[in-house]
């Protein structure tokens, strides 16, 4: 949580010389971040980023606390003064009841303190006061509400006061809520409850305050208010934090009290405030203080091995050093064996501080990250073969980019209008169940939707031809499995023809070592590829990928005026069918004859190229160079190992040939 | 004609020949007078010099003096000045073809860690709560899963917003320390701005061992920054907090537009705070974590750090892109541009 303080608010606790900005830069580096300062007038403001489990440090005297260990260490004068555990608290047993308070159980607030007023005059604050509320972001109100806000500030306990003549029979009972109820807030908002949120009613059972997150308006404080209920508690906070978040109150007071304030804090700041009403409002107590605190925080210490802890750091830290951190912190140290130290954790780091590495954390942070040297870990890792996806993936987008092709990332997630355009099956996509918008929807199981997207997006930017292509995971529900799998995909798009792409793919093929990897016609219809123009991309009997024109209606969808050719390939698969490594074929020392050979045929090329290679061993390339109709030319390379090649023996062979 | 006369004639028209000669004509010239069935040869053949000794020695000298003069010419024409060719036309390219910058960046990362001897994982990026969060010590109802901005599938599914799910696999994996790995992602988070894209990605570093130490953290991000930025850079830890690592921190790399001094040509620097630019979040693993992953805390120890490859990219200086989801452009336009 980021909250706003004064160098002024801070230094009321802190007394030091050095300047904003100094103090700016040395809390960061072992304390709390101050993202921004910024003057203002004659006072200075910081952002500080309280973290989530020091909520202790989201005060102004927090911050000195903090500041005082940090500035000690690095031996700038400093001392830490107005500290309120130190306050001497009067408990008015002289005076008598004068409300009644019920709690319904301690889980609901494990401390509830309070104290009621008299003779309030309420009266606009001093400008110091209102000042100081308005740097901090908090809009001043009166001098009663600006005593609690400015508390909440200076120490970190939120409190509340109620008009005391407000309350019904004076009686606060306070409990559970029940489904459908209804609060009126301070802000004058109407709140319907969900059930099990901390509220107080009075005896006419109206509600009149949503602990922890905002008064009720029932018995709101006003500038005819002559008594008061001042309140310091601590409430459970799970319960805060549910009820702030589904009723979007996110009031400073709620992000307080979910992080479990110091729950020792309530009565030194119930008494602190009582003087503040005497001095601004000319209030005196009228009663004697409430204090509701069934279960004392037992004490909690933990071992601090002073050998592990250099060992962890990596540094020897004087043991003057860790103790003068640690009781700068408020940890009571005391040894227990010569290297073994007790430590009791304050109240105020009661839930923040469980096991040794945080007390770790605690020295070496105020000792210095800064001072730590860089070491390189020597790890000896065992041996393993190296990760072929991770490594074809990198190999297969360098090659491809090596033969023209521009590498697109798209996100994963797509919507539910470009999968049903692409003729896929929303039922096989994953749906987020809060998706920012309807665009980032669903898991994406193809890269075609979005390769499409991208040559639509690029048609009047860019000339013609486009060859585009993604290597990424697409996600892909499994039956009976919690997970989906995760298969790495490669897809490429041009706006060019067949051809091209299908050369494309062969060349990769031959740059990544694949065995031999077929283009057969596609067997079944499809809802992707269009039958007549398209294959399926095989490997022995296996389809690792498709490639080919789509079906129209998608490019009619998707208002596509180019008809491009896409392929999709299924990585592990193509991986697969790579080969461990090369192997050599040794080379003829007489020379090949070479033939071109035209056939006269109506099998396909594929089938006919293959017919040639195996009819004599002699034969070592062929190359095929053109067609007219059913007339097919082949460049023929006869390669001998054993002699020199003579006439009459390719004769004969290309006979056979012709004979096809 | 005599004997002489030929073997003159010969001799005149080698000369004759030889004059008029250009570089790719002097091979043929010197199969024309030298070659098997050359003119030096024929006169071997149909003159007498069985008969004459002095013939062949006539030959002799005028097969000398052939290859000697050829030999000559060939030195003086390949001295001799060629026209000269525009070579400001621009050149034939072949096509171009581009790796998306994110690719490049992850490949450049990957090659640091290689160096210092990780190992690269890949991790599911759809994952189950205890992988993402309940494992990482981060309860259900906790505040820390404020900060997270996740996508849900269901309750217990999450597309991850980080790649620290990663942890607790690779101590399953590989069932006993030591673990050094780097864990490269996507990532997603409900969030889109100018500097934040709801897909992005990260590199997770988890180094696992005996006394593996504070110093070590700082070791490998000083050798990272220096690798991947620059040798003049320094790295500091700041304290923070994760759920997962305890101390945690936050690491500052100096910055290279001040150089680290917070303040340019008498003017705060604008690009970063007092001298530093964070770079994310990192921590020793939190003994609960280690326990999840089967790893016992009073024998090993180790750190983690989660970072975003987007951010380092954006963090070079000289790549001068205003918006994060820039990146993300199909326009090739800017994807040709690299």
């Amino acid at each position: 949580m980021d909250i706003k303080l004064t160098d002024s608010s801070i230094r009321r606790f802190l007394q030091t010389t050095i300047s904003p900005a100094q103090l700016a830069e040395k809390m960061s580096l072992c304390g709390p971040t101050f993202d921004r300062i910024h003057k203002e007038g004659e006072d200075v403001v910081y952002e500080i980023e309280a973290i989530t489990n020091r909520v202790d440090t989201a005060c102004a005297f927090g911050i000195a606390r903090e500041g005082n260990a940090v500035l000690n260490q690095m031996a700038i004068p400093c001392e830490l003064i107005g500290n309120p555990y130190e306050q001497k608290i009067d408990l008015y047993s002289h005076l008598p009841e004068n409300f009644r308070i019920t709690i319904e159980n301690q889980s609901l607030s494990p401390r509830f303190c309070a104290v009621s007023l008299k003779n309030v005059k309420i009266a606009p604050s001093e400008k110091a006061v209102s000042q100081f509320l308005n740097l901090c972001g908090e809009r001043p109100i009166n001098n009663a509400v600006d005593i609690t806000n400015e508390l909440t500030l200076l120490y970190g306990q939120p409190i509340h006061i109620f008009d005391l003549d407000k309350i019904e029979g004076k009686t606060l009972h306070l409990r559970e809520s029940r489904k459908g109820e209804i609060i009126t807030l301070l802000d004058n908002s109407k709140n319907k409850l969900v059930g099990g949120d901390v509220v107080i009613e009075d005896s006419r059972e109206c509600l009149i305050d949503l602990c922890g997150i905002m008064g009720g308006k029932p018995a709101q404080v006003d500038e005819n208010t002559k008594n008061i209920l001042l309140i310091t508690a601590t409430y459970n906070p799970q319960k805060v934090r549910r009820t702030s978040l589904y009723l979007q109150k996110r009031t400073l007071a709620a992000q307080i009290f979910e992080k479990r304030p110091d729950i020792e804090l309530c009565l030194p700041i119930l008494s602190i405030a009582t003087e503040l009403f005497s001095k601004r409002c000319m209030a005196s107590p009228s009663s004697r203080v409430f204090d509701f605190y069934p279960d004392k925080l037992p004490p909690k210490t933990i071992d601090l091995d002073l050998v592990w802890l250099d060992k962890l750091a990596g540094v020897q830290i004087e043991r003057e050093s860790v103790l003068d951190i640690l009781s700068d912190l408020g940890f009571n140290g005391a040894f227990n064996g010569e290297n073994i130290l007790s430590c009791t954790v304050p109240s105020w780091r009661y839930h923040d501080i469980t096991i040794r590495e945080d007390l770790v954390e605690e020295v070496v942070r105020i000792y210095g990250y800064y001072k730590l040297p860089p070491i390189l870990p020597c790890v000896n890792l065992k041996a393993e073969e190296s990760n072929k996806l991770l490594l074809t993936e990198l190999k297969t987008k360098r090659h491809l980019s090596g033969f023209g092709y521009t590498e697109v990332f798209n996100n994963s997630l797509v919507s539910g209008d470009l999968i049903e355009k692409t003729m896929l099956n929303i039922k096989d996509h994953l749906k987020l169940t809060n998706a920012l918008s309807q665009d980032f929807e669903y898991l994406r199981t193809s890269l075609l939707p979005s390769l499409l997207t991208n040559l639509k997006n690029n048609i009047g930017k860019t000339d013609l031809p486009i060859n585009i292509f993604e290597l990424s995971n697409v996600y892909i529900k499994q039956a009976g499995a919690v997970l989906p799998e995760e298969q790495s995909s490669l897809s490429l798009l041009t706006s060019y023809d067949f051809l091209y792409l299908k050369g494309t793919l062969e060349a990769l093929f031959t740059k990544l070592n694949t065995d031999l990897i077929a283009f057969m016609p596609l067997k079944a219809q499809s809802t992707l590829f269009l039958k007549e123009k398209s294959s399926q991309i095989m490997h022995q009997d296996k389809i690792i990928g498709f490639i080919g024109e789509l079906n129209k209606n998608i490019l009619h969808n998707l208002d596509l005026k180019v008809t491009p050719v896409v392929a999709v390939i299924n990585l592990p698969l193509l991986i697969s069918t790579i080969r461990p490594g090369y192997s050599y074929t040794p080379i003829s020392p007489y020379p090949p004859l070479i033939e071109e050979i035209t056939i006269e045929s109506e099998t396909q090329v594929g089938s006919l190229i293959q017919f040639i290679k195996e009819i004599d061993p002699l034969i070592t390339q062929v190359q095929y160079l053109n067609s007219f109709r059913n007339k097919h030319s082949f460049r023929v390379v006869f390669t001998s190992h054993s002699g020199n090649l003579d006439q009459k023996t390719v004769d004969k062979i290309k006979e056979k040939i012709l004979k096809v | 004609m005599g004997h002489t006369a030929q073997i003159d004639k010969t001799k005149k028209d080698f000369d004759q020949d030889l004059s008029s000669v250009v570089q790719d004509q002097l091979n043929a010239l010197k199969v024309k007078y030298l070659g098997r069935q050359g003119l030096i040869n024929t006169l071997f053949k149909t003159l007498p010099v069985k008969d004459t000794p002095e013939i062949g020695k006539q030959i002799n000298e005028l097969k000398s003096l052939i290859e000697t003069k050829i030999q000559e010419k060939e030195v003086e024409l390949l001295s001799a000045v060629s026209t000269p060719i525009d070579v400001t036309v621009p050149g034939h390219q072949p096509p171009l073809g581009n790796l998306h910058l994110i690719t490049q960046a992850i490949e450049e990362i990957e090659s640091i860690f290689t160096r210092l001897g990780f190992v690269r994982r890949r991790y599911p990026e759809v994952d189950t709560d205890w992988y993402y969060a309940e494992g990482l010590n981060i309860p259900k109802d906790h505040p820390a899963r404020d900060d997270q901005e996740t996508f849900y599938f269901s309750e217990n599914i999450v597309l991850t917003a980080h790649t620290s799910n990663g942890q607790l696999r690779e101590m399953e994996y590989v069932g006993q320390p030591p673990i050094k790995m780097i864990n490269i992602g996507k990532t997603y988070r409900r969030q889109s701005d100018a500097s934040h894209n709801p897909m992005f990605h990260q590199f997770e570093g988890l180094v696992v061992d005996k006394h593996i130490n504070i110093t070590h953290l700082l070791g490998v991000t000083d050798y990272f920054v220096k690798s991947y930025f620059d040798l003049n850079r320094s790295v500091r830890l700041r304290p923070h907090h994760f759920q997962f690592t305890e101390p945690s921190f936050e690491l500052d790399i100096s910055c290279d537009i001040c150089d680290g001094k917070g303040v340019l040509d008498g003017q705060k620097c604008k690009v970063c705070k007092q001298g530093w630019l964070e770079l994310g979040g990192a921590g020793m693993v939190h003994p609960t974590v280690l326990k999840n992953g089967g790893i016992d805390p009073l024998q090993y120890s180790g750190f983690a750090f989660g970072w975003g490859v987007e951010r380092v990219l954006m963090m070079k200086s000289d790549l001068k892109l205003p918006d994060l989801r820039y990146l993300y452009s199909d326009d090739l336009r800017y994807l040709k541009q690299f």
